[in-house]
């Protein structure tokens, strides 16, 4: 494989990825942690987002030639373990609550009489065929997938403004800053804590330009806005906060007159789980990679079968949503380190290398 | 001289369509060797003839005359055998360890240009390719005009030895890619090219493939296009088709000749064709998934005239589906199997019993059998035979889907298949490609 530039496919996928997770938790979180004014915490929380991911591709760039594995390993091996484990422990993590909750959540709304386990197991399948393909065919996915179902949220998220009253906004200003210290808030930071980090495992295959990611970023401001603001325009903040899945909610109240479909929340739901099982195929797929560079005789599709097949004994274990907050919870520590600690090492040994290369030049 | 034309013959079998002739030509007696079927004897002869008349009267030598009439070589039975096989005639002198390879007149055995038999046009150049493979290069050199195309030919197999012509463009495609395909030519050319799949696995290409890699055109204006987007045109003997390398996603739905109209026309067209392949795949798995699976998604008023048209219909949603779907797949290939003939009587039989004896007798209700038009329909605006093949295969992946799952697994069909297309490349070059120009190290 050469290399030439796949900004555009890999600043899809990162955006794909994050739509796919916004609509349920986070408007519940974000609304649930500030009485009013709520574009600041989303606003903040996306800068916060922008300046982690910027110093992960900052430290990206010292290492051209490696990818995360690769620039971790380079360090030493008990740091290779310190990161690479609490690594791949969370995305399987991820990947198994993400599987679960959407398991979950399509019971609830259109199949409630298939059982989980065959849901679970539809989920798992199709992520783990797409994750099979490697790197660039998930991303050719994602522009297929997206050709399809971006236009139909779009049209989704045109129509659920049909209830909004606009008197909602106001008043655009918390007088307090107490959403920083609220407990939810800091839940709904983790919505940003997955989807960066296959910036460093697509690495040396695909050059892509950090700005156009950290535009990307910023272009989805407007979606995480309309998560937002959507259900609190549609209710006001009083009632919006009492739902399980606000924006899900709101979809639910559309009426359309020259639609033969009852319930557009399908549409929207199915947009979301197509780009979820993109967001499942890519944890596979990275968490395939670190287990795949300590065993490197297996063949990938084996890794990836395997994983598939333990993620899916896993969520059948999970029994019901306490038992998914409870996982979701105890995820917490490595998600705070995944988000916050591993950025910023690999922006410090990027600087430790930069030095050295350049003593060695003088 | 006498053993080597026993060894010939020999080498050719015992054929009853095989001449052996003497004639005399400036003194010397000779033997002409090929086949009444392949060649017109009387018109070679007096050609022959003539040229000796002429060569007599500007008295030119034996040495030079041998070498006007013909290419001389030295004795080789594999060449002479090669050679009658190919339509020409051996000339053996007598006392001479030389033969010499005449190109004979040959019978006309290929049909003329005519329009093209499984792609119609509309305002469009309407010549289309045939069998003979050298009118085949002269149709695309007539259309492309240009000086950077490059010919490429081979002959492959070892029973049927068939002759195969590369063409691409030197200006527009890449010679990294050009260069592997003649490389992966090159290296099988002892393999049988008598048929699509047979040539397929002779470029490489796994036999299990739900979407052709070739893309495949009667007409040359869509041949000569392709090479100006820098792809490559395999010609082979005997076929009338040209296959096109890489196939792409976007060729499912655009036609050169879209150009013949204005754009805002081309792109209403194009979309209809999206369109199609949308509805083919997902009309009959939304039918089963609101029937069986999914009712309450649709609209009250919606969902009890479904119920209403069921009503008496004694089986699932599915099974009515499939039932239904194959009898449609046997009317199609029975029509294509039939003479022309007969063809009507099949479709006004399928009409009636599509139509309305299943309806009447409450074997599938009425909205199915719209479905099923409407399916049957949009199916056949897709661009290309064997791509409205695919699609037709493609949908029985979100119908059986769909009675599983429902509207969710009609999603998961569709990534799916997404993800599979998504998988497949070419000599390096995505299927999904839009074009490919500066894309094709990847993949």
């Amino acid at each position: 494989m050469g290399k030439s530039d796949k900004s555009l496919h890999i600043v899809l996928l990162y955006c794909l990825t994050q739509l796919g997770v916004i609509y349920f938790v986070y408007p519940e979180d974000i609304i649930a942690s500030a009485e009013e004014g709520h574009w600041l915490p989303v606003v903040l929380g996306i800068f916060v987002n922008l300046i982690v991911t910027a110093a992960y591709m900052k430290g990206l760039r010292y290492f051209p030639k490696q990818d995360l594995i690769g620039i971790l390993t380079g360090v030493g091996k008990t740091a290779a373990v310190l990161f690479l484990l609490p690594i791949t422990v969370y995305l399987f993590m991820v990947n198994l609550i993400t599987v679960r909750a959407f398991a979950e959540i399509i019971t609830i709304v259109f199949l409630s009489n298939t059982p989980l386990w065959s849901i679970i197991a539809l989920l798992l399948a199709i992520s783990g065929l797409i994750a099979m393909n490697g790197a660039f065919s998930i991303m050719r996915t994602g522009v297929l997938l997206g050709l399809l179902f971006l236009p139909l949220m779009a049209f989704v998220i045109f129509m659920s403004f049909q209830n909004a009253d606009w008197r909602y906004v106001f008043p655009l200003l918390d007088d307090n800053l107490g959403f920083l210290t609220h407990k939810s808030y800091l839940e709904s930071l983790f919505a940003f804590a997955t989807s960066f980090l296959f910036l460093g495992f697509v690495q040396p295959e695909f050059k892509y330009s950090p700005k156009k990611v950290l535009l990307g970023i910023v272009a989805l401001i407007p979606f995480y806005l309309l998560a937002v603001y959507i259900p609190l325009l549609t209710f006001g903040r009083a009632t919006a906060s009492t739902f399980k899945f606000p924006f899900v909610m709101v979809v639910s109240t559309i009426q359309i007159n020259w639609l033969m479909f009852d319930r557009v929340t399908m549409f929207l739901l199915l947009s979301l789980i197509s780009f979820t099982m993109l967001f499942i195929a890519l944890l596979i797929w990275q968490t395939g990679v670190i287990v795949g560079r300590t065993i490197p005789k297996v063949k990938m599709s084996y890794i990836v079968t395997a994983l598939s097949v333990v993620t899916f004994i896993g969520c059948v274990m999970v029994r019901n949503w306490e038992d998914i907050e409870e996982l979701f919870l105890c995820n917490a520590v490595l998600r705070l380190y995944v988000w916050l600690i591993v950025p910023f090492a690999v922006y410090l040994l990027g600087l430790r290398e930069k030095r050295r290369s350049g003593y060695g030049n003088r | 001289m006498e053993a080597f034309l026993q060894e010939l013959k020999r080498s050719l079998g015992s054929n009853d369509d095989l001449f052996e002739m003497q004639y005399v030509f400036l003194g010397q007696v000779v033997t002409l060797l090929g086949y009444t079927t392949l060649t017109d004897i009387s018109m070679t002869v007096s050609s022959l003839q003539q040229q000796e008349h002429n060569a007599r009267g500007s008295r030119v030598g034996e040495e030079a005359f041998w070498h006007t009439i013909g290419s001389v070589h030295p004795l080789s039975v594999r060449l002479a055998v090669s050679a009658v096989l190919d339509g020409q005639v051996v000339l053996l002198i007598e006392g001479r360890t030389a033969m010499i390879v005449v190109d004979a007149v040959q019978r006309e055995l290929t049909r003329a240009i005519e329009a093209p038999s499984n792609e119609s046009v509309l305002q469009g150049p309407i010549g289309s390719f045939n069998e003979d493979l050298d009118t085949n290069l002269g149709l695309l050199r007539k259309q492309a005009c240009t000086d950077s195309m490059r010919v490429l030919n081979y002959s492959a197999g070892v029973a049927q030895r068939k002759r195969l012509s590369l063409i691409y463009d030197a200006r527009h495609a890449d010679a990294d890619m050009v260069g592997k395909m003649i490389a992966q030519i090159e290296a099988n050319l002892d393999r049988e090219i008598a048929t699509t799949q047979t040539l397929s696995r002779m470029l490489g290409f796994t036999k299990w493939q739900a979407i052709s890699k070739f893309n495949t055109t009667e007409l040359p204006q869509e041949a000569v296009s392709a090479m100006t987007k820098g792809k490559v045109v395999i010609l082979v003997d005997r076929l009338p088709i040209a296959y096109v390398l890489p196939n792409l996603l976007w060729d499912m739905f655009a036609l050169e000749n879209d150009r013949n109209y204005t754009v805002p026309i081309m792109i209403i067209i194009r979309t209809i064709r999206v369109i199609g392949v949308l509805l083919t795949l997902l009309a009959p798995a939304f039918y089963v998934a609101l029937v069986a699976v999914n009712p309450e998604v649709l609209r009250i008023e919606m969902a009890l005239s479904v119920a209403v048209s069921r009503e008496g219909v004694p089986y699932p949603a599915i099974v009515e589906m499939l039932l239904m779907l194959v009898i449609l797949e046997l009317i199609i290939e029975a029509s294509a199997r039939l003479p022309k003939s007969i063809g009507p009587t099949l479709t006004m039989v399928g009409g009636i019993i599509i139509g309305q004896a299943v309806v009447t007798a409450r074997l599938v209700s009425n909205m199915l059998i719209i479905i099923l038009a409407a399916t049957t329909i949009a199916n056949s605006t897709v661009v290309g035979f064997q791509n409205s093949l695919s699609i037709r295969m493609f949908k029985y992946v979100t119908v059986i889907l769909a009675a599983m799952f429902g509207v969710l697994g009609i999603m998961a069909g569709m990534v799916l298949l997404c993800s599979y297309l998504a998988s497949l490349h070419t000599f390096g070059v995505s299927y999904i490609n839009l074009s490919f120009k500066g894309e094709i190290k990847h993949g």
